[in-house]
């Protein structure tokens, strides 16, 4: 414990010092503002780029399309760049040597992976709630009118999957020796996840499931029902990974 | 775009000037600061960080900037 | 009993066999230099103690606790310094040392005088720059110092001054001998004039066996040939005694080099006074007649080949 909170307290100096999180936070910033913007640009840009007669009625643009952008950035956007920031987790450490002077200190290994685990769904939680509050704040300044429903719930499927993928990352980090493999794993399954979606039946205990079906829970045509058991069974997957994690670690050769 | 229209977004435009001015500056204090990068030179490294929006100083701090 | 024990350890990469039963005892207040070539199985064996490696057979123990693989809890009794240590770039010597005394558990207080105690020890007391600015020297004297830091009984040093110049050298090896009353030190090394330097005792590894073991005095006397050299005034004199018929016989050989004959004598009842009865028997008188000391370097080839 008294490992586990001073290795923590380190893993956020280093985040702040390597200016990770300032990376971190700044691109989901920027994503949050932009994904109102862009709800209310695109329509207007398309209007003046069809002027020369065949007008087309554009729906006009509400809340639900601001939403709709969050969705997509924050998922495929957000999540990448996540997932490559924090690629060298224990790979940096291990190559530099830096973590050897800690372990010989008598760190605890497991502190090891539950304190970066901390650290990562921290940053994580920090930036999605940025985003999705500057979002929020812009929407509401934009279309005034709008009412998005399931909109805490959604976000909250995605955070939680955002949690899932870290833990995927992590334990791909114990598996291999550098940042690239991790990568490589963590990128293979999600692949995987999306093949498995393609069978109508996996849908409900496929955690990417959280992060497809965002767009449906706020339009209404997803029930908030359809997704505990996802929500359950990453809940565990995760915890299972974690555990998985601190195992291999606690016997990989240094 | 028409003077009434670019007031409607300054409260969209002046956050992302900041946050962009904020992350090229940062970066290239660094990039001045610290000229062992990974691959590339200061010239490249300092043009970069502040004339590519954003995508710039994040490729810097990710890929760049040399070990510590 | 020993500090460190080390008993018949076994260890393979792939085909490559570095350590075949090793076997080794460090006794407690001593700085134990450990030899061997490069790639000997010097690293491979320190990460063992340390609990990092796994070895495929064998036992070790630290202050009488068998070492585990994994999570060792006989680590606290160890200090380490890696052959090229590395330190979070960000910190200030200071944060770093504070660091690791919360991870080992010390208190704020104690941290901290130690911290000074030892950053004045090794030369970094004023240095207030980033970690990531040191030289290699001076990363290694912060190394010594955060080994340093929990008081452990046994101070490991994985060839602490291959990478420096002769001023970072000594420095290193100046730290090693102030520290050698409080802890025992054990630092594996190629440069053998380092180990005679420092050492009081000496294991050398050789085919991943112990090929050398004992203090350094014991084993120069151990190994001490029966061996003369002999200077003589002229050259003429020397190729004289050289080619003399008395001394052509299997158990003797000799050598010359200008006015120098060494010679080796590998039966053990004849001794120097057979070479002094030719010599009176010629009436050469030699410039000098001595015994030949054995150096480590001579003891290091002769065991390595």
């Amino acid at each position: 414990m008294r490992n586990y909170s001073a290795f923590l307290k380190k893993e956020v100096l280093e985040y702040t010092k390597t200016y990770k999180l300032l990376i971190m936070l700044m691109v989901f910033a920027v994503f949050g503002i932009t994904n109102p913007l862009m709800a209310k640009l695109l329509p207007e840009i398309l209007r003046k780029l069809m002027t020369d007669g065949n007008i087309m009625t554009l729906p006009e643009a509400t809340a639900y399309d601001a939403w709709t952008q969050f969705f997509k950035n924050a998922t495929q956007m957000g999540l990448i760049v996540m997932v490559i920031l924090f690629s060298g987790v224990l790979s940096s450490e291990l190559s530099k040597g830096t973590l050897i002077n800690m372990l010989t200190k008598g760190l605890s290994r497991t502190a090891v992976i539950l304190s970066k685990y901390t650290c990562m769904v921290l940053v994580w939680t920090i930036s999605i709630a940025l985003c999705f509050a500057l979002t929020y704040g812009y929407t509401v300044y934009l279309f005034p009118a709008g009412e998005t429903a399931n909109l805490i719930f959604s976000t909250f499927c995605l955070w939680l999957f955002g949690v899932f993928l870290l833990v995927v990352l992590l334990l791909s980090a114990t598996l291999t020796k550098s940042n690239y493999g991790c990568l490589l794993i963590t990128g293979a399954a999600a692949v995987v996840c999306m093949l498995v979606n393609i069978i109508p039946a996996a849908h409900r205990y496929n955690p990417i499931s959280l992060a497809t079906d965002n767009l449906g829970l706020i339009s209404n045509s997803i029930a908030v029902s359809s997704l505990y058991c996802t929500i359950l069974i990453s809940c565990l997957l995760s915890l299972l990974f974690v555990f998985l994690s601190v195992l291999i670690f606690r016997k990989k050769q240094l | 775009m028409d003077l009434a229209m670019l007031k409607e977004y300054l409260p969209f435009l002046i956050p992302l000037v900041i946050a962009q001015l904020a992350l090229g500056i940062t970066a290239l204090v660094h990039v001045l600061r610290y000229p062992h990068y990974r691959f590339g030179n200061k010239v490249m490294w300092a043009i970069i960080v502040m004339l590519v929006q954003f995508i710039g100083p994040a490729a810097y701090f990710a890929f760049g900037r040399g070990n510590e | 009993m020993g500090i460190l024990e080390v008993n018949q350890l076994f260890k393979r990469f792939g085909n490559h066999e570095v350590l075949s039963g090793f076997d080794m005892d460090v006794p407690e207040h001593s700085i134990f230099g450990f030899v061997g070539q490069n790639g000997a199985g010097k690293t491979t064996t320190m990460k063992i103690v340390l609990g990092l490696l796994k070895p495929d057979s064998g036992r070790v123990t630290v202050c009488g606790e068998k070492v585990t693989y994994g999570e060792t809890k006989t680590n606290r009794n160890i200090g380490f310094l890696p052959d090229v240590p590395e330190f979070y770039g960000y910190m200030r010597p200071m944060e770093y040392l504070k660091l690791c005394g919360e991870i080992t558990g010390l208190t704020k207080a104690k941290t901290k005088s130690k911290s000074e105690e030892l950053l004045s020890l090794v030369g970094l007391k004023d240095e207030k720059k980033k970690i990531s600015g040191f030289s290699r020297g001076m990363k290694q004297r912060l190394g010594i110092a955060q080994a340093l830091l929990n008081e452990p009984k046994l101070l490991i040093c994985d060839e602490p001054t291959s990478a420096l110049d002769p001023i970072g050298r000594k420095e290193i090896l100046d730290i090693l001998l102030a520290v050698k009353g409080k802890t025992t030190v054990v630092f594996s090394t190629h440069i053998l004039s380092d180990v005679e330097r420092v050492c009081d005792r000496i294991a050398v590894l050789h085919k991943g066996k112990l090929a050398l073991h004992g203090t350094l005095s014991e084993i120069k006397e151990r190994h001490r040939h029966n061996g003369l050299v002999l200077e003589f005034g002229s050259a003429e004199e020397a190729s004289l005694f050289e080619n003399t018929e008395e001394l052509k016989q299997p158990s003797i050989s000799l050598s010359r080099d200008g006015n120098t004959v060494t010679a080796l004598l590998t039966n053990h009842d004849m001794g120097g006074h057979f070479l002094l009865g030719v010599l009176s028997q010629k009436r050469i008188v030699p410039l000098k007649f001595a015994v030949m000391e054995p150096t480590l370097e001579s003891l290091f080839m002769e065991v390595v080949q």
